[in-house]
């Protein structure tokens, strides 16, 4: 067994780091404070291949893929969660395009999304529950030869931002999957959640009323839409979630590592007290651990295995990364002690971050029913 | 009588003036010359520069060789590389010595090659040893880790060649008296040997004190990462009215510029007080502050290589101990 | 018109680790095992450099390191930037070289690829320092060189007026193809490889010279090539006292500045 990155893989790794700290580290303080989507950044992403990283070439994309693209986020995460979330969400939509599109559709949209020219949210959450998602009330009637969407989408990613959504709604009793863009009629922007995490990154409510779209904005087949949006969820948004919270683990237990070996106390640097190596060697066991499933679930996408057959493999990483990142961050800012919770440090900020994790792709507790039911079978 | 090859420095000139480190080299190469028993030569290009020739013998030299051509007025670094060359070859020098201002380090290896003998770069120290009854050259240079010096020597190929950078060595006394020999050398240099036209130098003025010439100087390494930044090391520097340098890191992060970095590879400076902050002590950067009058070290490792090279040290965080630094020294400057 | 560049490029220590270089006092040798390596920053703006050039004029970037096997990794990440080919000159024969014994296969290495136009170096490296390859070689070459290059302005395809720094000021050049430049770090901002040509490095192929393979003199390279050595290594003794102040900061802080006082410092 070869547990190595190849040398393309470590050579991203260096590229994204390098991009990371030189780029994110000094403004992401001020990107949080401001809370305003940094389209800039995301175009240099963007330049240097990375929004695409899943994406076929022949749509603009670099076609590294799923490895790769948890590299991508794990680095990015490291120093700022939020952009990580960024790929998170945003990939999230271009799947659906790149899996489920037309070749027309994917040659219209998926070649600027690749490019950073547009942004792609992707809908299924409803006040009935994200959890639930079967229970949706959006509906989209066939007249003729568009459909009429009626309904409210909620917690919706990069919703304020995107100039296109993927979205589910109810023909009946069966679930399609559409895309509007932006500024049609009957589809509106709603209010933004002020939420604690992730801060540059809006989430919103989406309404349709009486919102008319062609035809030819189905994206995959009739009645299969809610199967292709979960596919997507659990290839892209869970995996996404764990190479965040992957990301945003390591870069605290980073810092609270340099910083023990710095602070004295009693004459010496704090990491010469047993208590605070035991703190240290939890926090590296369980970020390695959470490493691995991690790589684990992507190379097993990478190797053609379909969403249903590593679901628990998904499942796992997600779970687990999720719940690691929260741990570290509590950790490392007790190891800073009063530094902890200071802005310079950006350990607290990345424990806020990792808090909206928890329902990012699926909540940890869909994890376990993920888990328990393939168990039980 | 002087017999042998004479030991030569390359004494740089801009603007007519002398380059100090030229001057610095030929108290160097007088201690050399009178050790092997041979002559102290130096040669000077440029234009119009007997003066310059005066002013070299009075420092010590035995012999300039000036060669005066208005279009060497300015370094033009081909020519000034064949006239050095054809005159080694010419004269054989036992030993060549060359600053290492940013000129000197262009024509130096270039030199070297022409005549394919080896070149030392920024060595901090030279003196003759013997091998078996021979004299050479020990040119001593920084070592990796700890307070360890490294000893380079030339052993078959001459001249053996080395530079040093400004400000390490000391400058001699100068002697009116001295009496000396101007060779006027005329190289046969046409219009279509300068390969490599100089045509613009610009000397511009220093901002701030110079670190050079600074009474005070406070400098800061990569311990200051703890403290985001260069600041605390400002402060304390305002309150000394002192200049900031710091090493290789330090410029490395863009905390300061190139023209304030210490070391081997940088500045060598000799102040009055020197205090070290943040910095463990590398040999490279250390080498660029010794001879100070009274050396300060602060850094958070008692066994840092730093203490061993100062005459007082405070063991800490920085972060600590700058502040209370700071208070205190308002209360007595 | 179109540029034939060459680029040579050296691994590194980082200089992040450097404290944990050591000299074998016994054997006098550097021991960096274990100490992860990067391509010499300056380098980074070596090659920065040859792809604008090349993107102006249209032509070749070959980038060419000596060093141990190892040192393919620079080269992979060279090729990553999107230069068009890749040189490593290896062999146990070049080991131990000083800056001339360096030289010397580097001219060899790059006489053997053909025709230049263009050769750009880093200033100096991280780790010896010295600057002396980039002169040395274009002696060997036979060409012109200017050092400390922090901007380059046409006049046309082949001549050139160059800016180099001094101390503190500069001086501006003349020069005509073919030259060798040293360049410092402010000529340009180095670009970061994009994925694409992350994937297209692994692609290309590196080609290996050995000293056989080029023509270099006999007794010109590697330590016994070299006409300068190490010949001992020894310990700096210092004369100062090393006077540690203990204590609490705020109390350390007072006896530290009497003290000062006391030496006449302040």
């Amino acid at each position: 067994m070869d547990f190595s990155f190849t040398r393309q893989q470590e050579m991203l790794r260096n590229m994204v780091r390098e991009f990371a700290e030189k780029d994110l580290a000094s403004i992401a303080l001020s990107l949080d404070e401001r809370g305003e989507f940094p389209y800039d950044i995301i175009k240099k992403m963007a330049q240097l291949g990375l929004v695409g990283i899943v994406s076929p070439k022949e749509y603009g994309g670099t076609e590294m893929g799923h490895v790769a693209r948890m590299i991508a986020i794990e680095e990015v995460s490291r120093i700022y969660p939020p952009l990580g979330f960024f790929f998170q969400a945003g990939h999230l939509g271009m799947y659906m395009f790149q899996m489920f599109g037309t070749d027309e559709q994917k040659k219209k949209y998926l070649i600027p999304l690749c490019k950073a020219e547009k942004v792609a949210c992707t809908a299924v959450t409803e006040q009935s529950g994200g959890s639930d998602p079967s229970a949706m009330q959006t509906t989209a009637k066939l007249v003729g030869d568009e459909y009429i969407i009626n309904g409210r989408k909620v917690f919706i990613t990069l919703g304020g931002v995107a100039d296109i959504c993927c979205f589910v709604a109810k023909t009946d009793d069966k679930f399609n999957a559409f895309f509007v863009e932006k500024g049609t009629p009957g589809y509106v922007i709603g209010r933004k959640e002020n939420h604690t995490g992730m801060r540059c990154i809006p989430v919103n409510e989406l309404i349709f009323t009486d919102c008319k779209i062609p035809k030819s904005n189905l994206v995959g087949q009739e009645g299969r839409g809610l199967v292709a949006a979960l596919t997507v969820i659990a290839s892209i948004g869970r995996t996404g979630a764990a190479g965040i919270a992957l990301g945003a683990g390591r870069g605290s237990y980073e810092a609270a590592v340099k910083f023990a070996k710095e602070r004295e106390l009693y004459g010496k640097p704090i990491i010469n007290l047993q208590g605070l190596q035991f703190m240290l060697a939890d926090m590296n066991v369980e970020i390695e651990a959470a490493k691995w499933l991690c790589y684990y679930a992507e190379w097993l996408l990478d190797q053609g295995k379909s969403t249903r057959e590593i679901s628990s493999e998904i499942s796992r990483a997600k779970l687990f990364s999720c719940e690691v990142a929260i741990r570290t961050n509590i950790k490392a800012i007790q190891i800073l002690g009063g530094y902890g919770t200071t802005a310079e440090y950006h350990v607290a900020r990345r424990l806020k971050d990792s808090i909206e994790l928890l329902s990012a792709g699926g909540t940890q507790e869909i994890m376990r029913v993920t888990i328990g039911r393939n168990i039980m079978a | 009588m002087k017999r042998g090859n004479p030991v030569w420095v390359w004494t740089e000139q801009r603007n007519n003036r002398l380059m100090e480190v030229g001057v610095e080299l030929l108290g160097k190469g007088l201690e050399l010359s009178e050790r092997l028993n041979v002559k102290l030569e130096t040669i000077l290009i440029g234009n119009q520069t007997r003066k310059l020739a005066d002013e070299l013998m009075a420092y010590g030299a035995d012999t300039v060789y000036m060669i005066e051509d208005p279009r060497l007025q300015t370094y033009q670094s081909d020519v000034y590389a064949n006239v050095l060359a054809d005159l080694i070859r010419e004269h054989s020098p036992e030993i060549l010595l060359i600053g290492a201002t940013n000129i000197g380090m262009d024509l130096a290896p270039r030199v070297a090659a022409k005549v394919e003998t080896g070149l030392t770069a920024h060595c901090v120290d030279l003196c003759i040893d013997e091998d078996n009854g021979i004299p050479y050259l020990a040119q001593v240079v920084p070592g990796w880790g700890g307070n360890l010096m490294v000893k380079i020597v030339c052993p078959e190929k001459r001249p053996q060649m080395a530079t040093v950078r400004p400000g390490v060595l000391e400058k001699p006394a100068r002697n009116e008296a001295r009496k000396g020999e101007i060779i006027k050398v005329t190289p046969d240099i046409k219009d279509g040997d300068f390969k490599v036209k100089t045509i613009e130098m610009v000397e511009e003025k220093a901002v701030g004190i110079p670190i050079e010439e600074a009474d005070t100087v406070v400098a800061g390494g990569w311990g200051l990462f703890s403290a985001g930044g260069f600041k605390p090391v400002e402060e304390l520097a305002e309150v000394l009215g002192a200049a900031v340098g710091g090493t290789r890191p330090a410029v490395d992060k863009e905390w300061i510029s190139d023209d304030q970095m210490i070391g081997q590879s940088g500045k060598t400076i000799n102040p009055k007080l020197f205090i070290s902050v943040g910095a463990s002590g590398a040999m490279h950067f250390t080498t660029g502050f010794l001879r100070s009058k009274v050396i300060m070290a602060i850094d958070q490792n008692p066994d840092a290589p730093i203490f061993k090279v100062s005459d007082i040290g405070l063991v800490g965080d920085l972060r600590e101990i700058l502040p209370y630094l700071i208070e205190e020294l308002k209360k007595v400057v | 018109m179109s540029l034939d560049i060459v680029v040579c490029i050296k691994q590194v220590p980082d200089p992040e680790y450097f404290s944990r270089i050591t000299i074998d006092p016994v054997k006098q040798t550097i021991r960096r095992d274990g100490i992860p390596t990067i391509i010499n920053p300056l380098d980074k703006h070596a090659l920065e450099e040859g792809l604008k050039i090349k993107e102006k004029f249209s032509g070749k970037v070959t980038a060419v390191t000596m060093g141990p096997p190892s040192a393919r990794e620079v080269l992979e990440e060279a090729l990553a930037l999107g230069i068009d080919d890749a040189v490593l000159l290896c062999d146990r024969a070049f080991a131990g070289a000083d800056t001339l014994a360096t030289a010397y296969p580097l001219a060899s290495g790059i006489k053997k690829l053909g025709n230049f136009d263009l050769i750009l170096c880093g200033n100096e490296t991280v780790d010896g320092a010295t600057g002396q390859v980039g002169p040395q070689l274009a002696e060997l070459l036979g060409i012109p060189h200017v050092t400390f290059v922090n901007e380059i302005e046409w006049t046309n395809e082949r001549d050139l007026i160059v800016k180099s720094t001094l101390e503190r000021g500069y001086m501006k050049l003349q020069v005509t193809l073919p030259v060798l430049l040293s360049v410092v770090k402010e000529i340009n901002e180095p670009r970061l490889p994009t994925v694409l040509g992350i994937m297209e490095a692994t692609e290309k192929e590196i080609k290996f010279f050995n000293a056989k393979d080029i023509d270099v003199r006999e007794g010109t390279i590697g330590l016994a090539g070299s006409p300068t050595r190490v010949a001992d290594v020894f310990e700096h003794k210092s004369k100062r006292k090393g006077e540690i102040i203990e204590g609490l900061p705020e109390d350390a802080v007072k006896r530290a500045v009497k003290r000062l006082r006391e030496l006449k410092a302040i």
